[in-house]
Order: structure tokens, then sequence, then C-alpha cells
């Protein structure tokens, strides 16, 4: 136990906090991934050639598996008494960094699977009846900020 | 070392032995693994069998989604044999000492990483490979497609596992005096 500095029940909060930066976040990516593939899935049934375009929903909600990942690595390997004292404060500090990560995680994956999800079908449906122009509405829109007398 | 114990939380904490943390932490591991597993091998399975009354060539090649959720409750015995050679035994003087506290909690949060990702994972696993089982009962070609998400899936349980033993490698415990 030489040099073994700090609280003794810190790292209980900090290891916590790296599982929650990765469970949540593995939640958050599971249900974007699910709910936006079988979007993909309907829609593909009905054309096919349009689902390897629609994967971008699913790719994205991975993405966020990856972020917890990163953020799991970061704080575990910061939990190092022997080299570092770990007081409770470090604990709590890693605690809610983990937090932080893991449900924002969880609540991007679920935005993107409902997204993702709507997005595709839409995407279908406006396939067979064009009636959007979603380009020149998003590029209208971002002139409209920078120019106030446009509509 | 032991303000600590001047909260409840610590207090509570510090009072319970390191070996009753890793032995849930080993429990959660295989046991919400093979929970996620089962559970996705039952979303697909059932949406295989129904879909392969009216397109019998489905089943030999959407066996695959099965698979894939069996890979989950494979990582969980895994994660599980490995965290439990991280045991040692420590005198009963050294047993509520810092070091071996520490290595408690590793093994205790390495666990609940690894099975709760596998759950997730068998879970979303089970979900595109029953909608793989019935898009692919409508038109062959997709199957591939759908499979991709699938892998995208699957990832999700290789991320716990990786971060369960990067975890674990914390967990040394104090050497016998």
């Amino acid at each position: 136990m030489a040099g073994f500095s700090g609280d003794e029940t810190a790292p209980f909060f900090g290891f916590l906090g790296a599982a929650a930066a990765l469970v949540f976040s593995c939640m958050g990516a599971a249900y974007g991934t699910a709910k936006s593939g079988v979007g993909v899935a309907s829609m593909g049934v009905m054309r096919p050639e349009l689902v390897m375009k629609s994967i971008v929903p699913v790719v994205m909600a991975g993405v966020l598996g990856i972020y917890g990942l990163i953020i799991a690595v970061i704080i575990s390997t910061g939990i190092n008494p022997k080299a570092k004292s770990y007081y409770l404060f470090d604990g709590y500090a890693h605690l809610s960094s983990g937090l932080a990560c893991g449900l924002a995680g969880l609540s991007a994956g679920m935005a993107i699977g409902i997204v993702g999800d709507a997005g595709v079908r839409i995407r279908f449906r406006n396939m067979c009846h064009p009636t959007s122009t979603p380009w020149r509405d998003l590029a209208l829109q971002f002139l409209s900020l920078l120019r106030r007398d446009l509509p | 070392m032991s303000t600590a114990t001047s909260s409840s939380w610590g207090t509570a904490l510090v009072n319970i032995s390191p070996y009753t943390f890793s032995a849930i932490g080993i429990a959660v591991s295989i046991g919400v693994s093979v929970l996620g597993a089962a559970w996705g091998i039952y979303i697909t399975g059932s949406s295989l069998i129904g879909a392969a009354i009216k397109a019998p060539r489905i089943t030999s090649k959407n066996l695959i989604s099965v698979i894939f959720c069996e890979a989950v409750a494979i990582y969980g015995v895994i994660v599980a044999i490995i965290l439990q050679t991280k045991l040692e035994s420590v005198p009963s003087s050294q047993i509520y000492a810092a070091e071996s506290l520490r290595a408690g909690y590793a093994i205790f949060a390495s666990g609940l990483i690894v099975g709760f990702a596998n759950l997730v994972c068998g879970l979303c696993v089970g979900i595109i490979g029953s909608s793989c089982a019935l898009s692919d009962a409508q038109n062959s070609s997709l199957f591939v497609k759908i499979l991709v998400i699938e892998i995208f899936g699957s990832a999700l349980g290789l991320f716990g596992v990786i971060v369960g033993i990067i975890m674990s490698a914390q967990a040394t415990w104090p050497t016998k005096v």
C-alpha cells in the first residue's frame, strides 16, 4: 500500500462513471441502430436501390458507441491512486463526466433512431411523389438568417 | 485515508467486502450478457420461423443473425472467465485495505460494463435480424444490405468487451506481506 494516496471509496465512483459512459452510450447507439435499421428494411422492400444510401443514420448511431468507449477508457486509465492521489473530488468528477457523456449519447441515439426511421420512410414517399425541395429550403433558411429582408 | 468514512456513503462502502463486489460483477457480466443474447435470439428466431413458412429459402442464410446474437453471450463468458482469474486471496488483515477495495470496485464496474453493453447489443442485433429475415423473404437482394446494419449493431458488444478488459487490468490486489 506504499504510495496509495487518496480516499478509499473514490475509485467506486470513478469506475461507475466509466461504466455509465459506456453503457448509456451503447444504449443510445443500439436504439438508434435498431430503430433506423427497421425503417430502412421496411423501405427497402419497396425500393431496394435506396437501402445503401439510407445507411447514414445507422453509421451516426454507431459513432455514439465509439464516443462512450473513448470516454470510458480515458476515465478508467485516469484512476491510478498509486501514481496520483485520487480523492473523492476526482471520483465525483469522473462519475459526472461519465454520466454526462453517457446520457447525452443515450438521448442522441434515441433522436437519431426516431429521426432516421421517419426520414427513410419519408424519403421513399418523396421518391414516389416528389413534392419538397429540401436543399433549396435549407439554403433559403440560412440565407434568411444572414439577410433579414429575405422571407 | 479514512476521511471517506466521515460520510455515510463512505462508511457503507468501506464495510462491504471487495469480494462481494467482484462476485456481483462477474455474475452480472455473464448473466446479463446471456439475457441479451437470449432476448435477441428469441426476437430473431420467431420472425425467421414465421417468415420461412412462405419463403423456406431464407432459413439457412438468416441463421447468421442468430449467430451474431450468440456471439454476445460468448463475449460475456470470456470476460467472466478473465475477471475470475483476476481474483486473488489476500490475508484477512488486508481485505479492507484501500488497494483491495479498488480492485473489487474495478471488477464490479468491468462486469457491469460488459453485461449491460452486451444486453443492448443483443437486443439491437435481434431486432435488426428480425427485419432482415422479413425483408429477405420479400426480396432476396436485401439480405446482404441489412446484414451491414447488423454488423454495426454487433460492434457495440465488442466495445463493452474492450473497455471491460482494459478496466480489469486495474484490479491489482495488495501483495501478501
